[in-house]
């Protein structure tokens, strides 16, 4: 048994943890604000798997041990639209100023997420003369770090939506941009990843077009009360 | 919407998409698998011009299971270009077969191996394993345990590389 996903995904938890600290040494609620960001993770993990073993053909009530097994897949639409909702419900109240205040820790997280790929040894993409192209377990060509290119752009993401917040960004409008700009991210990396089949890029646009609806009509909204 | 109407929420979810089928293999059209030695694993790679992908597994096992799909899907995608070929260890074929069934594994050849004399004479034991060849026979690589979707395509596009 090998536990790199393990790795990644305790990496993902620590850079959300970061970001959360940051941010709660201006505004508190650390402690509820990881609760959340754990309890959506967790609830997104398990439908994102589950829609995975029904599109493989498992049945989850016959085979409920599977769900354990992430590597077999993880379906990110259905994972990030699980996540949403868990985070939605678990907030009951002022929905929107919660999300906003794990919206920078979810994206650092997401950055973690992809930055574990050198734990797991699944760094690299298509192939690229650049020079910066990496080889992984002996692999006959160089390719993109492509898993990297996603760490840093979501890591910026979060860093930018912290000073966003602090500048006074109106409410609902940070996790709004943050699904934007994580869907955004996953879009343009998209093609220098390798994977079998069609990818889910239909998913990235609905986010990301949800994500920037959002943001504008938070705005709207905003500029309207008095 | 409250919390506690959640779970009785992804249930239903859950109902309505488990009733969503997977493959529609019977599995009185799936033949009895073939045995093979290692010797004939060792011919049959050998003779191959293009890659060839070796996935170890059983029937009992559950995380075959789970990258079960993940075969069938990239042998689909590969068509001709590379061959997949499964083997069956310490394993009965009535269970053989129904797992070819249920996730549809028909669509390339699987053989049956009682003892698990294949994968020990490629140094490896257990369930699942992964083996690559290059064509010509030479192994590339070899994944022990679960192979998830990204390491599965990029060692075939490696492998694809080599050749090209």
């Amino acid at each position: 048994m090998e536990f790199s996903l393990l790795g990644a995904a305790a990496l993902a938890l620590a850079c959300a943890a970061v970001v959360l600290w940051w941010e709660g040494r201006t505004e508190g609620g650390v402690r509820e604000r990881f609760d959340l960001v754990l309890s959506s993770a967790v609830a997104g993990l398990a439908v994102g798997r589950i829609a995975a073993m029904i599109g493989g053909g498992t049945n989850p009530f016959t085979h409920p041990g599977d769900l354990l097994i992430l590597r077999g897949g993880v379906d990110t639409g259905f994972a990030a639209a699980g996540a949403l909702a868990a985070a939605i419900v678990l907030s009951r109240v002022d929905v929107a100023g919660r999300l906003d205040a794990v919206a920078a820790a979810a994206l650092a997280g997401l950055a973690g997420w992809h930055g574990g790929c050198v734990l797991r040894g699944a760094c690299a993409g298509t192939p690229t003369s650049l020079p910066w192209g990496i080889t992984e377990q002996g692999g006959p060509v160089a390719r993109h770090p492509v898993e990297a290119y996603a760490a840093v752009l979501l890591a910026a993401g979060a860093v930018a939506l912290v000073l966003w917040r602090r500048r006074g960004a109106p409410a609902g409008t940070a996790a709004g941009a943050a699904l934007a700009w994580a869907a955004a991210v996953r879009l343009a990396t998209e093609p220098m990843r390798v994977g079998l089949g069609a990818g889910p890029e239909w998913w990235y646009v609905v986010g990301l077009s949800a994500g920037a609806a959002s943001v504008v009509w938070s705005m709207v909204a905003g500029r309207a009360q008095p | 919407m409250t919390a506690r109407r959640l779970p009785l929420l992804a249930a239903v979810l859950a109902l309505v998409l488990a009733a969503c089928g997977g493959p529609d293999v019977d599995v009185s059209d799936v033949p009895e698998l073939p045995p093979t030695t290692p010797a004939e694993l060792e011919a049959l790679v050998s003779a191959s011009e293009v890659p060839v992908v070796v996935n170890v597994w059983a029937s009992w096992c559950g995380p075959c299971r789970s990258e079960a799909p993940l075969f069938r899907e990239a042998a689909a995608q590969a068509g001709g270009d590379v061959r997949f070929v499964g083997i069956d260890v310490r394993d009965d074929q009535d269970g053989a077969r129904a797992f070819i069934a249920e996730f549809g594994l028909t669509s390339f050849e699987h053989y049956f191996d009682r003892t698990g004399a294949v994968p020990a004479s490629l140094g490896a034991t257990g369930v699942p394993l992964t083996f690559f060849f290059s064509p010509g026979g030479g192994l590339a690589s070899t994944h022990i345990g679960v192979i998830d979707e990204r390491t599965l395509a990029l060692r075939i596009d490696d492998l694809l590389a080599g050749t090209g």
